[in-house]
């Protein structure tokens, strides 16, 4: 277990969460290896299929970083987002994935350390989960 | 088959410091349809980019993949290296291999592998790119104006050009909005008319300018380059060609109503010019008013007038103007004090608005400019109470920004025409930013007032004891105390128009939480709102002084003046979304998502169709069409999916 080194894929939106983690760059942040990102021009741009392709093909945790409420460059994006993220949550259940596996959260152009700090956390507990078990 | 480069930025030491340079360009050059792979220093100097054109000449390259800093850095500037070496600008994929792999990663080994599942994704995707070209269209130069008040006439007279028409169009019959309504302003007590009267006499004359009073708009279709404004034009029942103003049709009609331009405290006739040197010096009936628009027999205008330039059959007119953009700058009201009853307003004399104070000062209003009591003797003490409905739990929260400068100014103007009466200002906190403000407030003590601070906004009360207004109010230290005074002057809280809602509706705009309409961005975009081609000025944004009122109105114009230039199209989005006609199911599921309605459904052809000018690009149509029938260019489902299984 403790070789288990997850593969995270991260959706990240152009405007707000892209520069966060770019940010969490220039301030030398480290952060673990595990997070591989795509950048999308929204969070709204999310298709849950592209969350349920990542843990086909062998992801073992899926972050989706939007701009904090309010604040997305194409309005309300992020609220899509959220709305389509809860019922991909019901639908990963479904399917035996738990909803650890899948998280949303808002980060701010300015908010490298937070940006960090949920990548962190997620290694962390996708470590604890184990990999994916793609059987199925 | 395609050919990809991949270029690996060593990016001086960072990154060649944290990741093993020579492993990633092997690990690359092994990656299905790489054909060249290079390393080099710095990519983005211009020995790089010319290295990067003569690779994708000689190697005849389709696509290409650099793997170097944050695309936020450079990508424009590699967009354009490829172009110049003749491919398009698209075909390119870059790896974050700076900001998100060699600066957050400390263990070399672990970032190579990153970058190496970087670059395999990067390669994947790249493949499945397309050529985008960029699109412009034809547009309109000219621009709307709403709202003739200072903002609206400062961005008038920085749009109007040759080539380029404006169209100034005002609710009211006359221009110059609030500042027309002002004697003196802060903070160097010049005469607003003197300051006022050169603009609008510019703006009234200027080629390009065209302004149409009595006008509302009906309705606004279209968008940024291309939109059509209908505008309804109320009757005046005077002919402007033929009218001078000389007033025989005033002092022959029989009829007095409450005139509001002197805030209700005088009478003004049914037919009348607003004040004395208005614009268009041109009279105008008041149907509500008329007597014979109300049913009876009149008609002494009509004959009282030598140039026969009263018609009473003129009609509303309807104007569709051709616009590419339009400036909202509409202005504001005044909170009702009525709403607050602890200032007693409009319960006992004497209390008046700061609109109402303006016009008792004004040599033009109804007093001449005389400051008196109803009952015409000089007040011989005045209170001025700051912040009524400002700042406050139960009313507007925010600060209204200009009353604690105009209560000021009243002062100022008290003492200079009744340098015996007595002045108390009551106020919690003092807000006088900008260069020239604080030294209006110690020119003030000179003159010799009474500065009270309150315990909080609102912990003042207003009744009436015998011949005076009784002030009861609590000082800082909480103990309440009264004061009798024989005037009262309050300064409300600056709000949103009345119509403010309804022109947001029609513009398609935000307001925030107070009612103002919602600048797109509260630091970088100030006087532009979230549907393009709609900017907005002055205190409709939110309550601000003349100046930067002015200066607003001024940027509305500098952001269209980029933009919109005549003889020149409108370059626009390119990553924008499209409908598969063929797929399309015509649910108008995306219909209703689209933020920027950009999507519409033809009833001929029963699919949706998304308009690539209104189209900004965000993909939520693509994430929602269970038919997969919209792509969102650059973003498609397959150029994603092949990044997802090269990352993994």
């Amino acid at each position: 277990m403790d070789r288990f080194e997850p593969k995270i894929i991260g959706f990240l939106c152009n405007w707000c969460s892209y520069e966060g983690a770019d940010a969490a760059g220039k301030s030398r942040r480290k952060y673990p290896a595990n997070l591989r990102v795509i950048r999308v021009m929204c969070s709204g741009r999310i298709d849950p299929q592209f969350v349920m392709e990542a843990f086909r093909v062998g992801a073992d945790g899926v972050v989706i970083l939007g701009c904090h409420p309010g604040d997305c460059h194409y309005k309300e994006g992020n609220y899509k987002a959220l709305k389509r993220y809860h019922l991909l949550q019901k639908t990963l259940a479904q399917l035996g994935i738990e909803k650890e596996r899948c998280t949303l959260n808002w980060i701010a152009a300015s908010e490298g350390e937070k940006f960090a700090e949920i990548v962190k956390e997620m290694v962390k507990k996708v470590k604890q989960l184990g990999p994916i078990d793609n059987s199925e | 088959m395609e050919r990809v480069g991949v270029f690996i930025c060593e990016c001086g030491p960072n990154i060649k410091d944290a990741i093993d340079i020579q492993e990633l360009v092997g690990f690359a050059s092994r990656l299905d349809n790489v054909v060249m792979t290079l390393p080099f220093r710095i990519f983005g100097s211009e020995e790089g980019k010319e290295l990067i054109k003569q690779k994708i000449r000689e190697n005849k390259l389709t696509r290409v993949v650099i793997a170097a800093c944050s695309p936020k850095e450079h990508e424009h500037t590699f967009k354009q290296v490829l172009e110049e070496a003749g491919l398009n600008g698209h075909l390119l994929q870059i790896a974050n291999i700076r900001e998100q792999c060699a600066w957050v990663i400390r263990d070399k080994t672990l970032a190579t592998e990153k970058a190496k599942v970087m670059l395999k994704g990067a390669v994947r995707r790249v493949i499945h790119h397309e050529p985008l070209e960029k699109k412009e269209i034809e547009c309109v130069p000219d621009v709307l104006v709403v709202g003739a008040g200072v903002a609206g006439i400062g961005a008038a007279l920085t749009l109007a050009q040759k080539n380029r028409k404006v169209y100034l169009i005002e609710r009211l019959p006359s221009i110059g909005g609030k500042v027309a309504r002002y004697e003196d302003l802060f903070p160097n007590l010049e005469c607003a008319s003197c300051v006022l009267e050169p603009e609008l006499d510019e703006v009234f004359h200027k080629e390009n300018i065209q302004i149409l009073t009595c006008c509302e708009v009906e309705e606004v279709l279209g968008f940024f380059g291309n939109f059509t404004v209908k505008i309804r034009e109320k009757a005046r029942f005077v002919d402007v060609d033929a009218c001078i103003g000389c007033g025989a049709c005033f002092d022959a009609c029989p009829v007095k109503v409450v005139n509001e331009f002197n805030e209700g405290l005088d009478e003004r006739k049914a037919i009348y010019i607003p004040y004395p040197g208005a614009l268009p010096n041109v009279a105008v009936i008041d149907r509500g008013g008329c007597v014979r628009f109300n049913g009876g027999e009149c008609n002494a205008c009509q004959l009282s007038c030598p140039f026969g330039a009263i018609h009473y059959d003129a009609v509303e007119k309807i104007h569709e103007l051709k616009v590419g953009a339009v400036v909202l700058a509409t202005g504001f009201d005044l909170f009702d004090p009525k709403r607050a009853p602890q200032y007693g307003y409009g319960k006992f004399d004497n209390i008046y608005t700061s609109l109402e104070f303006e016009r008792i000062t004004n040599s033009d209003g109804p007093t001449g400019g005389k400051i008196q009591l109803k009952d015409g003797r000089a007040p011989q003490s005045v209170a001025i109470i700051h912040c009524v409905g400002s700042r406050s739990e139960r009313h507007n929260e925010y600060c209204s920004g200009i009353c604690c400068m105009y209560s000021l100014k009243f002062a100022h103007l008290l003492k200079d025409k009744l340098p015996e009466v007595k002045i108390s200002q009551f106020y919690s906190d003092l807000c006088l930013p900008a260069k020239d403000n604080q030294r209006f407030l110690s020119d003030l003590f000179k003159k010799g007032i009474e500065l009270v601070r309150l315990k909080a906004a609102e912990s003042i009360e207003i009744t009436k004891k015998e011949e005076k207004l009784l002030v009861t109010y609590k000082g800082i230290f909480g103990k309440e105390e009264k004061a009798a005074f024989d005037m009262v002057i309050l300064s409300p809280a600056v709000e949103p128009t009345q119509d403010a809602t309804k022109i947001a509706r029609l513009f398609d705009i935000s307001q925030d939480e107070y009612g103002f309409f919602a600048e797109e961005h509260n630091k970088l975009a100030p006087v532009s709102t979230s549907t393009e081609g709609i900017f907005i000025a002055g205190c409709a944004q939110g309550p601000r002084d003349i100046q930067s009122s002015v200066a607003q109105g001024q940027a509305a114009a500098g952001r269209i003046l980029s933009r919109l230039i005549p003889g020149e199209r409108v370059e626009l989005a390119v990553t924008t979304a499209k409908v598969d006609e063929e797929l399309c199911g015509g649910c108008r599921l995306c219909m209703g998502l689209c933020p920027f309605k950009a999507i519409t459904f033809d009833e001929e052809g029963r699919h949706l169709r998304i308009n690539e000018v209104l189209c900004r690009g965000c993909g939520v149509c693509g994430a929602t069409c269970p038919s997969g029938a919209i792509r969102s260019k650059h973003f498609t489902e397959k150029q994603i999916f092949e990044e997802i299984r090269g990352l993994l």
